[in-house]
C-alpha cells in the first residue's frame, strides 16, 4: 500500500466516497466526495501529540471494540496516508472554544476545523470494483452465547486478540479475567451453509482461517488444547491439506458436529458445549475456556447503492454477478468495469490478489488500445417513428440510451459503446422505432412465418436466449438427451428481445403453443433484462385472456446453459400440452388475432393521419 | 411491502398462495411441477353487477 501511495501515476483518494458514476467504457465520469479529515494529510507527520491530549474515548472499530480510540485517530496502524483524522461525530465540538486541545497540541498546525468536504469529478476509462465484504454478525445465533458470554468471541475478534498490534499487545487473553485460556473451542460455519439463519453459501475462507489459528496457538502456546467443531473441513487450496494434517498432528482435535447449546459456569466463566459427534453418534459435552465463532462473509450492506450507481447485477447471495463465470470471471456485465476480491464472492487473499491482477490486466488492455471493439448487435433508433415516450431509456439495463425531450425536440440516442444488444428497448418501443441489428423484427417474423408455413398444428415455436436457454438446448443435444423434434427454436440474444408482437404473430399464424425462454434471474447476462421479459409475458397473459385466448398457450421458462435435462423435460411437457390444443381452437385464435391486427392497422393509420394534419 | 397473492401454474393448473411485492418481478416456479409459467391471478370480487 505504501508503494501505491508513493506511485507517481496512482492518485490515492483515502477517506473518500463515490457519489455518482455516469458515462460508459472509456468515458466514465466519477463524482467523488473526499471527506474532510480536519487534518492536513500532507503536513501531518503522525507524531501523535494530538492523541495524547484528546479527552474523548470511544470503542475502536479496527480492534473490534476490544479497546478504545480517541476522536482524533488513525484508522489502522498501516493506513496510507499515515495521517490522523477527526471523527466529528464524537469530537467534543469543532468550535475550538469547546475543546480544541488537539489543535493546541499540534506544533505543525495541521488541524483545521473549518475544512470542508471536497467534490472531485474524475474522468476515467475503466473502473475496478474492489469494495470488499462484511462479516456475519452472530448475535442472532443465541445458542452459541455470543450475546450472553464474554468469553465467546468471533474469529475477527480472535485475530485482534492474538495480533501483536492488538489490544492485548499479542498476549492472548480471555476478556473476562485477562488470563490465558488453555482450552479453546472453534465453532465452524457460523452464518454460513444454513438455510434458516445466516447465509446458505460456504464462505470459503473460514476452515483455513481456523486451521491457521489453531497452528498459531500451538506455535505461541504449545500447551493449548484446541477443539474444532465442524460440518466438514474444506481444505482444497494449494498446500491447504498439508496444513490441515499438520494441525491434526500437533494435537488439534476435530469433532464433526456443530454444538447445539453453549452455557457458562458463572464461577469460573468457563464454557460448556453440548454437541452430537456425528462420527460416533454420541452426544458429548466439552469444556472450553474460550469459544471462537468462525463467522462467514457477507456482501457489504451498501452493495445495492453501488450496484445502482454502476448498473451492475448481483447473484441471489448478494455478491456481484460477473459477465461470464468461466470466460469473463473478472468482468462486470457493464463494459469497462471489473471486479477484484470479495465483492464478487467470498475468497481468500491469494484468490483476491489473482483476481486483482487479472482485473488490472483486463483494464489496461482497454486503456492501452484506446478504443474498443463491440459486437455489431446494437440498437438503432429511427427518429421518424419515435414519439419521445422515453420507454427505451427507462428499460435499458445499461443506461445506454439518453433521455428524450419532447419539448426541446431531442430524440433518444443509443450510446453504441455502452449498448450490449439485449434488445429490450426494441421489444418495449411502442412505435417500433428501434431496430436491433441482426435481430430485426422482420428477421424474427420471417423465422416465425417459415416455421408455421406448413404443418403448423404440429409445431411449437420457442424463443430461446443465446446465453442460457439456447445453450441449454445445445447441452441437451450434446448429452444425447431426447426431446421432441417439432420444437422450433428462434434464437435471440436475450429473452428481453421477444416482442409482444412476435408471440401474437406466431399465434396468428397458427402456432398451437409458444414458449419464451431465458436465463434465470440470477444468471441474466444483461443485468436485469429478464425482469422486463417477465413483465411483458404477464401483460401478454392478461391480453390473451381478454381476447378469449387461453393464456396457457404462452409458456415461460427459465433454463440455464447447464440445465440440459430441464430443457429436455420442458420440451416433452410442452409437447404433451400441444397435443391437447385442437385445430378448432387454433383457427379461432387466428381469427381473433386477425381481427385485432386489422383494428391495430386502422388505429395506426388514423394516428398517422392525425399527425399529418397536425 | 410484500403482500399475499394467489398464483396459478399455466403448465399443471396448480393454484397456490405466495408472497409477492407489487411492481417487483420475481422468478417463480410452481411448487407442484416446477414450471416457471406462473401467473398471478386476481381475486375475483363476489359482488355481482346488477343492471
Amino acid at each position: 500500500m505504501m508503494d501505491v501511495g508513493r506511485h507517481p501515476r496512482i492518485k490515492l483518494l483515502a477517506y473518500s466516497e463515490i457519489e455518482h458514476v455516469s458515462g460508459f467504457i472509456g468515458n466514465f465520469n466519477v463524482k467523488v466526495r473526499k471527506k474532510s479529515r480536519y487534518v492536513d494529510e500532507d503536513e501531518c507527520t503522525a507524531c501523535g501529540d494530538c492523541v495524547v491530549d484528546c479527552p474523548v474515548s470511544v470503542p475502536d472499530e479496527y480492534q473490534q471494540g476490544l479497546s478504545s480510540r480517541k476522536a482524533i485517530y488513525i484508522q489502522l496502524p498501516q493506513a496510507v496516508p499515515s495521517a490522523y483524522l477527526i471523527d466529528m461525530q464524537n469530537c467534543l465540538g469543532n468550535n475550538p472554544i469547546a475543546c480544541g486541545k488537539c489543535q493546541d497540541a499540534c506544533e505543525k498546525k495541521c488541524i483545521n476545523f473549518d475544512m470542508q468536504d471536497e467534490i472531485l469529478n474524475l474522468e476515467v476509462g475503466t473502473i475496478v470494483v474492489a469494495t470488499g465484504m462484511s462479516v456475519y454478525d452472530p448475535t442472532e445465533m443465541d445458542e452459541f452465547g455470543y450475546r450472553s458470554y464474554e468469553n465467546v468471541i468471533t474469529s475477527m475478534e480472535f485475530e485482534r486478540l492474538i495480533c501483536a498490534g492488538g489490544p492485548a499487545d499479542g498476549h492472548f487473553v480471555r476478556p473476562t479475567d485477562h488470563t490465558r485460556p488453555k482450552k479453546i473451542a472453534f465453532i465452524q460455519c457460523v452464518g454460513s451453509r444454513s438455510e434458516n439463519r445466516g447465509n446458505p453459501y460456504c464462505s470459503n475462507i473460514c476452515c483455513m482461517n481456523t486451521i491457521k489459528d489453531t497452528l498459531l496457538l500451538k506455535d505461541h502456546y504449545p500447551d493449548t488444547e484446541s477443539k474444532v467443531f465442524y460440518i466438514d473441513i474444506r481444505a482444497f487450496g494449494k498446500g491447504f491439506e498439508d496444513m490441515f494434517k499438520r494441525s491434526k498432528e500437533k494435537g488439534v482435535q476435530y469433532i464433526r458436529g456443530i454444538p447445539g447449546d453453549v452455557w457458562e459456569d458463572p464461577q469460573t466463566k468457563s464454557l460448556f458445549l453440548a454437541v452430537e459427534d456425528t462420527t460416533s453418534g454420541k452426544v458429548e459435552v466439552h469444556e472450553a475456556e474460550m469459544v471462537v465463532l468462525s463467522v462467514g462473509l457477507e456482501p457489504r450492506k451498501d452493495m445495492k447503492s453501488l450496484q445502482q450507481m454502476l448498473t451492475l447485477s448481483s447473484t441471489s447471495d448478494g455478491f456481484l454477478l460477473e459477465s461470464h463465470p468461466k470466460l469473463k470471471p473478472v468482468d462486470a456485465p457493464t463494459r469497462g468495469i471489473f471486479y477484484a476480491g470479495c465483492v464478487e464472492a467470498p475468497k481468500d487473499v491469494k484468490d483476491s490478489v489473482t483476481q486483482a491482477s487479472a482485473a488490472a490486466a483486463r483494464a489496461s488492455i482497454i486503456l492501452n488500445a484506446g478504443r474498443v471493439k463491440i459486437e455489431a448487435i446494437t440498437a438503432m433508433i429511427n427518429t421518424d417513428l419515435c414519439n419521445y415516450c422515453g420507454r427505451c431509456a427507462k428499460v435499458c439495463p445499461y443506461h445506454a440510451i439518453t433521455e428524450a425531450d419532447r419539448k426541446l425536440g431531442i430524440y433518444p440516442k443509443v450510446i453504441q459503446a455502452a449498448c450490449a444488444g439485449c434488445g429490450t428497448c426494441g421489444a418495449e418501443c411502442p412505435t417500433d422505432a428501434i431496430t436491433m441489428r441482426h435481430f430485426t423484427d422482420r428477421q424474427i417474423m420471417a423465422q416465425v412465418d417459415s416455421i408455421l408455413e406448413t404443418d403448423n398444428m404440429n409445431k411449437i415455436v420457442a424463443f430461446a436466449c443465446n446465453w442460457c436457454s439456447y445453450a441449454g438446448g445445445d447441452l441437451a443435444g450434446t448429452s444425447r438427451l431426447q426431446y421432441p423434434t417439432n420444437v422450433r427454436l428462434i434464437r435471440t440474444m436475450c429473452s428481453g428481445r421477444v416482442d409482444e408482437k412476435f408471440v401474437l404473430h406466431a399465434l396468428r399464424k397458427g402456432a398451437p403453443l409458444v414458449l419464451v425462454s431465458g436465463c434465470h434471474f440470477a444468471d441474466c447476462h444483461y443485468i436485469n433484462a429478464v425482469t422486463w421479459t417477465q413483465r411483458r409475458i404477464e401483460r401478454l397473459w392478461n391480453k390473451l385472456e381478454r381476447l378469449g385466448i387461453r393464456p396457457e398457450r404462452l409458456q415461460l421458462e427459465w433454463i440455464s446453459a447447464a440445465e440440459g435435462q430441464k430443457f429436455s423435460r420442458v420440451m416433452k411437457e410442452l409437447e404433451e400440452m400441444r397435443k391437447k390444443v385442437t385445430e378448432q381452437e387454433v383457427k379461432e385464435t387466428m381469427a381473433i388475432l386477425e381481427k385485432e391486427d386489422e383494428k391495430e392497422k386502422a388505429r395506426k393509420l388514423k394516428q398517422q393521419e392525425v399527425l399529418q394534419t397536425a | 411491502m410484500a403482500e399475499q397473492g394467489k398464483f396459478k401454474c399455466l403448465r399443471c393448473g396448480h393454484e397456490y398462495q405466495d408472497k409477492f411485492t407489487p411492481g417487483v418481478p420475481q422468478e417463480r416456479s410452481c411448487p407442484k411441477c416446477g414450471s416457471n409459467s406462473v401467473r398471478r391471478i386476481e381475486e375475483k370480487s363476489n359482488i355481482k353487477k346488477t343492471s
